[in-house]
């Protein structure tokens, strides 16, 4: 309506004004609500269809991950055939929680499972995983490590042995070398890098003549 | 007088375990000893801290506390468990899991009810102590941080626990936290390093000394909470304290090794104020010193350098006797090595496993105190190791060679040995009779016919050996008496006799024709160190813990008259203020009078014609005999024949080809292979 008012005003007063039928109008107007309806349809119908392919997507990977149906279908058949207990007693079984999905894999459990013959066990027996087993021994070792650290570790002033019983030979009543040099066995490690490494020196700067 | 080839034998390589935690009985006044590696020794303190019982420990086991309760002894470690050892048979007797992951400290109330246990989950778990086991009261409030120490107050009714940067007081009917004093973290780089409480002590009176990390001795008033008096001890750590029993001296173990002393006195003489005031300290130790205990008389401190150092406190000895020396125990009082005198092997008890030596040979000859030329080297010729976890309790080899036999705490292994040429191969025999479950202590006859196993209720095994294997024959038993353990055998040579001594001080002989008990020797205050019965007389000779000696008939069932002569006489003021025990008691068929023995510093010949020295005559006259001409030496000479050649030993044997066997372990090369000291600034160094 602003429009039809504009160009009344901006065309010249001589001019008869525009003859605008109505009809035009209305179908201008309608059409604009059309246009909008309409692309509020499309929005909502390209949300769903992302929001379908999404989940189709979603379905193959986990029908990927699954077993196929006839294995299951196997499984569900076997657990309601057995009545007795199985041979596999008291042992510490690895229970997985992703069954693994490669073809030898299933293989594999088809050809076990004539051997597994029970899926309960009975009610005194316990299954463990041996993850949880070796944390009982890490607390003791973590322990250790602690008085350890506090000791022996980082932040405290540790010599070696072999410093103490020098210092006491230099101090002692009779004076003698460093225990490295005294004691074989203590000098020896030191002593046979110090031969090679001079064996090696001499040989590249090639000191003897061969 | 005796020109012996001596084999001096250096390649054993016996490594002591550091010692990690001590606790002392006053009523039977012994000192349990407990190892790094899970063995638990038990020490007479007023017979020369002769080590009475050994009990082996195993692999990862993680020791941390001791606590007598009564006469009953508990242990805990970082495993987890709380352990009760049998004493009288010298095993462990249970193990409870106290649920709370690994324990650090373990302590029993004055009234001998209950036992506190400090776990790593923060908890200060209460056990009480029943006849026959312990069982889980309850929980004490649980904290944030692991419980390093715990101290009971003397009435029971609190409990001061060391944790880390701080230390808490509970009242034990409620289980709540009454007080929490915060210790300082000290200056520099510790400043990050959380401050640990390694060792609280409560008092009567409502003191509560701590011992930390930083170094610092303080004490603590339990009413208020507050800080009273703190002491520098230290730069490094200090990792133990220890209270006197009337609670006016406190000894402090320290990281680099030395052990202070604090004393409730009065510091103006005459008045009645008295002050906690440092007054002495000991440096006795080399390295980390991880316990300390004041007995009535001494100041006992054990620590990383594996030895056991008793310092007498001499203000509260009035005579100065063997009782007032410092004592220092490097090595077990019992035998680690065992011989096979007549085919020249030795056998090397390790914790973990054994080891089979054959004697080097030499050839030419030399004048006495020179080293002959060594023709052919000593070889190893068996490496066996232990299966399972528990460590070695005792091994024996048979005098052929042919036998090796060893016992853990679970088990008893007999192995049969073959030599063809230069190879050795072992053969393990598999069908031994139900009885050998587990023995105290190992013995073969003198012709490798028979076994002896000494077991439970001070009773010996005889099990008989032969080419197709072994077979149970029957078991001795004394007539009555105590039930304690056995330490020691001896065997006669014509293999008629079984001498056998526990640890209550009784001496048993057997018939091994009729197989029952001949005679019992007549006991004696002191224990029995080492034994052995005269090849051709058949006189049962005892070396005892304090030095004395007797000899017994066993066919006439008296004291020799040697014997009574030297008990009349007594023995020289030098033998006697010996501080190390004989292990060993030798014969020498060429010579039917002389007795060989040794102790970890010397080796003595005792020759029973001469006559004995008194007081005043010089005792070790060896080297003034020497310089004496011929006709001189004999009216000089006395029964005692002193060498002093050999240092640190650990066994001597005779062989059947008269060449003496000394097994030296010197302490310099037991010393390189300890945990790292801590950093000792000396000066002029």
């Amino acid at each position: 309506m602003s429009e039809l008012t504009q160009n009344q005003f901006e065309s010249s007063d001589d001019e008869l004004p525009e003859e605008v039928a109505f009809d035009a109008s209305k179908s201008v107007a309608l059409k604009s609500v059309k246009d909008a309806l309409d692309a509020a349809k499309r929005e909502k119908n390209q949300l769903k269809e992302k929001r379908r392919k999404r989940q189709q997507l979603f379905q193959e990977q986990k029908k990927r991950k699954l077993l196929p149906q006839e294995l299951l279908e196997e499984f569900d058949t076997e657990l309601q055939k057995q009545t007795y207990p199985s041979d596999n007693k008291g042992i510490k079984k690895n229970v997985s929680t992703k069954p693994s999905h490669n073809k030898k894999d299933e293989e594999q459990e088809t050809r076990t499972m004539p051997k597994k013959t029970s899926k309960s066990l009975p009610v005194s027996y316990r299954v463990m995983r041996i993850k949880d087993e070796s944390d009982a021994k890490s607390l003791q070792q973590r322990a250790m490590d602690f008085v350890q650290s506090r000791l022996y570790g980082t932040g405290t002033k540790r010599t070696t042995n072999a410093e103490l019983l020098s210092l006491k030979k230099k101090r002692g009543a009779s004076q003698g070398a460093a225990v490295e040099f005294a004691n074989k066995k203590l000098g020896a490690y030191k002593k046979a890098r110090i031969t090679r490494s001079n064996k090696r020196f001499i040989r590249q700067h090639k000191l003897i003549p061969l | 007088m005796g020109e012996f080839k001596v084999h001096r034998v250096r390649f054993f390589d016996y490594m002591p375990s550091g010692i990690r935690a001590l606790a002392y009985n006053r009523d039977t006044e012994r000192m349990a000893v407990a190892r790094i590696d899970g063995s638990v020794e038990v020490f007479h303190s007023s017979d020369r801290f002769f080590q009475e019982k050994i009990i082996p420990g195993r692999e990862q086991c993680g020791i941390e506390g001791l606590s007598w309760v009564g006469q009953r002894l508990f242990s805990a470690g970082l495993n987890g468990g709380i352990t009760e050892y049998d004493l009288t048979n010298q095993k462990v007797k249970y193990t409870v899991d106290a649920y709370g992951g690994p324990i650090w400290t373990i302590t029993g109330n004055q009234q001998g009810t209950h036992l506190a246990v400090g776990c790593e989950d923060g908890t200060v778990k209460l056990f009480e102590v029943n006849e026959d086991k312990i069982q889980f009261e309850r929980n004490l409030d649980r904290q944030k941080s692991r419980i390093i120490s715990l101290s009971w107050h003397p009435s029971g009714s609190k409990i001061a626990a060391g944790m880390m940067d701080m230390i808490q007081i509970f009242n034990v009917e409620t289980g709540h936290s009454v007080h929490r004093m915060l210790a300082d973290r000290g200056v520099g780089t510790s400043r990050s390093k959380e401050c640990v409480v390694w060792s609280v002590v409560y008092l009567s009176d409502g003191t509560i000394i701590s011992g930390d990390s930083v170094g610092m001795v303080k004490l603590w008033d339990d009413q208020t909470g507050t800080l009273i008096k703190s002491h520098n001890v230290t730069k490094c750590d200090v990792l133990a304290l220890s209270i006197s029993q009337n609670e006016d001296s406190l000894v402090a173990g320290t990281s680099e090794g030395t052990v202070v002393q604090f004393q409730f006195v009065s510091v103006v003489l005459g008045k009645d104020d008295k002050e906690w005031v440092r007054t002495r300290t000991f440096k006795n130790h080399t390295h980390d010193i991880r316990a300390v205990a004041e007995i009535t008389t001494a100041v006992v401190s054990g620590g990383m350098d594996a030895q056991l150092v008793v310092r007498p406190l001499l203000d509260k000895i009035e005579v100065r006797s063997a009782a007032s020396a410092l004592r220092k125990i490097h090595f077990p009082h019992r035998k680690l090595v065992s011989c096979a005198r007549k085919s020249g092997l030795m056998l090397f008890q390790y914790s973990g496993h054994l080891e089979l030596w054959r004697l080097g040979e030499s050839e030419g000859k030399a004048t006495p105190g020179s080293s002959l030329f060594v023709k052919r080297n000593p070889e190893k010729l068996l490496h066996l190791k232990v299966k399972g976890e528990d460590h070695i309790g005792c091994s024996a080899v048979s005098p052929c060679g042919e036998w090796i036999v060893y016992s853990t705490a679970s088990s008893l292994r007999l192995y049969r040995l073959h030599f063809d040429n230069n190879n050795v191969s072992i053969t393990k025999i598999s069908k031994l009779p139900k009885v050998l479950s587990s023995a105290n202590q190992l013995c073969f006859s003198s012709d490798s016919s028979y076994l002896f196993s000494a077991s439970t209720q001070s009773s010996v095994h005889l099990v008989s050996l032969s080419q197709s294997g072994c077979k149970f024959v029957g078991t001795l038993k004394p007539k009555s008496g105590s039930h304690q353990a056995i330490h020691l055998l001896a065997a006669s040579e014509d293999g008629k006799w079984l001498a056998s001594a526990n640890s209550d001080h009784e001496v048993h002989i057997y018939n091994l024709q009729t197989r029952k008990v001949h005679c019992t020797v007549p006991v004696y205050s002191s224990a029995v160190t080492a034994m052995g019965i005269h090849p051709t007389t058949n006189c049962l000779f005892i070396m005892y813990a304090d030095q004395q000696m007797c000899e017994y008939s066993i066919e006439q069932n008296e004291y020799t008259d040697w014997s009574r002569t030297v008990q009349r006489k007594g023995l020289h003021r030098f033998w006697l203020e010996r501080d190390t025990p004989c292990l060993n008691v030798m014969f020498n068929p060429q010579n039917p009078s002389h007795v060989i023995l040794h102790d970890m510093y010397m080796l003595c010949i005792i020759d029973k014609s001469l006559p004995l020295p008194d007081d005043k005559t010089q005792f070790y006259n060896q080297l003034t005999l020497k310089s004496l001409p011929e006709e001189q030496r004999k009216s000089h000479s006395h029964a005692f024949k002193i060498s002093k050649t050999f240092k640190d030993i650990l066994f001597v044997e005779l062989m059947s080809d008269q060449s003496l066997v000394v097994v030296e372990r010197p302490l310099e090369d037991v010393a390189t292979q300890l945990p790292a000291p801590i950093k000792q600034k000396k000066f002029a160094t």
